[in-house]
């Protein structure tokens, strides 16, 4: 018989067998011990296709004064995702000057400021928002410093990366003309680094859209809590619009986002 | 004369253990045009850098226009190496800001507070800027992002940053390695004479042995991160060129075999 001429090498060859044979097991294990079972999900589906259709549809609009409130609601949804995400960036900006190797002025700091951004970061924005509201009492501002905090630390390391992608020269030239470290800053970083900070900005907005709605749901307001309580009380056809109008809101944010990326990136 | 930067058994070991300058010795007057040559990780780089100390040295010490540069720390080191004007290989400007406003960046190391972070520069320095920027030809270019520019206009302007610095030392790092032929004899040309014009000491990293002849008033050749020549150009002979760079005067006159090296060696990785 002829040998075949392998195209990768062996060792390589039996990492992607190990790999995928560790795949195939975690799964049979993880599906036993959760006793997840694809097929009583089929079995069951009639349930659920019940409940969508006699529950859930058609959408009904409740009376005027509600649909006021619903919008409201909305807007401050929107809202403060804004300003969580606005005062995030301005935070994580300054921070994030220090977490950049290439930048800081303590370089060798620069690893403890990314790794407690990568531990605030590591904690959801949801589990946030449980602690604070234990602590401080729920409503809208809380809500808006747990969605902060996250999107703070996601910021710092996205900034910080930005810039050590970018400014190394520019800051070296900076640094050999005498120019101090604030100054360094807000010629040399600041103008190459900004489209790409914005963009971040826009990004973690598209992200804080969604996270303040489940946020809102347990307590910081907002069309969440709106939606929380239609289900709660078994108004689902309500609760089928508010849906709707959500994801309407998340998509047009998104779009809007997605179109001034675009720009930033020409 | 009194020497405007002067050596005493520098050395620089990377925390990887290369030990890329091993003893160097040498003192630079003012007006002087030295050219830097020797092959690719012979520590030229390392050398131009520990002048102005953008690369803190391991022993021994630099004096620049009689201050300690190696002790210096802070507002200190700021101000001296405000006096050192210095240009790049790969230009390092903004490239999102003005061809203007990156040669005015020259200026910064002069100023203090709040003037200095908000670029609030002085009618007079702008003034200088874009005459400079004419003499330099680049005088319809001065509002064109700097991104926008040829290689040759770059270090131009590169140029234009370092000479508003009103320095006292000019460092170049291989100024012309990423230029044609033409635009790298115009920027020469112009080191050679803006210098001159101003009294200006000028040290340059070349890998072109003949334009280093063609130039310099002095020439250092490096090895290994040691001094094996220091000389006028006159005194390079091609003994000396063979012994710098380990191969013969041909190879290199032919722009292949040691151009060649060079780049595998740059990219051995
Ligand atoms: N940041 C660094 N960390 C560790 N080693 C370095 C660093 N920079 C340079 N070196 C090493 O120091 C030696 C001298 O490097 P240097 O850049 O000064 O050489 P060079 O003469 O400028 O070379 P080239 O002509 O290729 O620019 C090389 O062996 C290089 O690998
Ligand atoms: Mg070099």
């Amino acid at each position: 018989m002829k040998k075949r001429i392998p195209q990768i090498s062996p060792s390589e060859r039996r990492m992607y067998g190990a790999f995928f044979c560790v795949i195939v097991v975690l799964f049979a294990l993880c599906t036993a011990y959760t006793r997840f079972s694809p097929l009583e999900l089929v079995q069951n589906s009639d349930n659920f296709w019940a409940f969508l259709r006699e529950d859930f549809l058609p959408p009904a609009i409740p009376g005027a004064a509600k649909v006021e409130n619903i919008i409201n609601s909305i807007f401050v949804t929107v809202a403060m995702a804004l300003a969580a995400t606005t005062t995030a960036a301005i935070l994580a900006f300054f921070v994030s000057l220090f977490g950049s190797e290439s930048v800081s002025p303590f370089p060798k700091m620069a690893k403890v400021v990314r790794g407690f951004a990568a531990f605030l970061r590591n904690i959801p924005a949801l589990v946030w928002a449980f602690i604070l509201f234990s602590s401080l009492g729920i409503g809208t501002g809380v809500g808006v410093v747990a969605l902060c905090i996250t999107s703070f630390a996601f910021m710092v390391r996205a900034f910080a990366e930005t810039m050590e992608d970018i400014s190394q020269d520019c800051i070296e030239s900076l640094q050999a003309v005498g120019a101090s470290f604030p100054q360094r800053v807000a010629h040399g970083v600041l103008p190459s680094c900004l489209s790409g900070f914005l963009s971040w900005y826009l990004y973690c907005i598209e992200v804080n859209i969604r996270a303040s709605t489940i946020v809102g749901m347990v307590g910081g307001g907002g069309v969440g809590l709106v939606l929380f309580s239609y289900i709660k009380s078994f108004r689902y056809n309500v609760a089928c619009s508010i849906i709707l109008l959500i994801a309407a809101m998340v998509i047009a944010v998104d779009l809007v986002t997605g179109r001034l990326r675009g720009e930033l990136a020409k | 004369m009194e020497p405007i930067l002067t050596f005493e058994q520098v050395t620089k070991h990377y925390p990887n253990g290369v030990h890329a300058l091993q003893g160097i010795s040498l003192s630079i007057q003012p007006g002087e045009f030295i050219s830097v040559i020797g092959p690719s990780g012979s520590g030229k780089s390392t050398l131009l850098r520990a002048i102005n100390q953008l690369i803190p040295i391991s022993s021994g010490r630099v004096l620049l226009d009689g201050a300690d540069v190696s002790a210096q720390k802070g507002r200190a080191l700021r101000s001296t190496r405000c006096k050192v004007g210095m240009i790049f290989q790969n230009y390092n400007l903004v490239y999102r800001l003005s061809v203007l406003q990156n040669a005015l960046h020259g200026r910064l190391g002069h100023m203090r507070g709040a003037a200095g972070i908000f670029g609030l520069y002085t009618e007079a320095d702008k003034a200088r800027a874009i005459a400079l920027l004419e003499e330099l030809g680049l005088g319809s270019f001065c509002y064109n992002r700097a991104g926008d520019l040829s290689g040759g206009q770059k270090q131009r302007v590169g140029i234009a940053r370092a000479i508003m610095q009103d320095p006292k030392l000019l460092l170049c790092d291989e100024p012309i390695a990423s230029l044609d032929p033409s635009s790298a004899k115009t920027i020469m040309d112009i080191l050679r004479g803006m210098t001159k014009q101003r009294g200006i000491a000028c040290v340059v990293n070349l890998h072109q042995v003949d334009v280093a002849i063609k130039y310099s008033t002095r020439i250092i050749g490096l090895s290994k991160g040691s001094i094996v020549f220091d000389g006028a150009p006159e005194a390079l002979t091609d003994e000396v060129i063979e012994r710098i760079y380990n191969t013969s005067r041909e190879n290199l006159m032919m722009g292949g075999k040691a151009d060649e090296e060079a780049y595998s060696a740059n990219f051995a990785v």
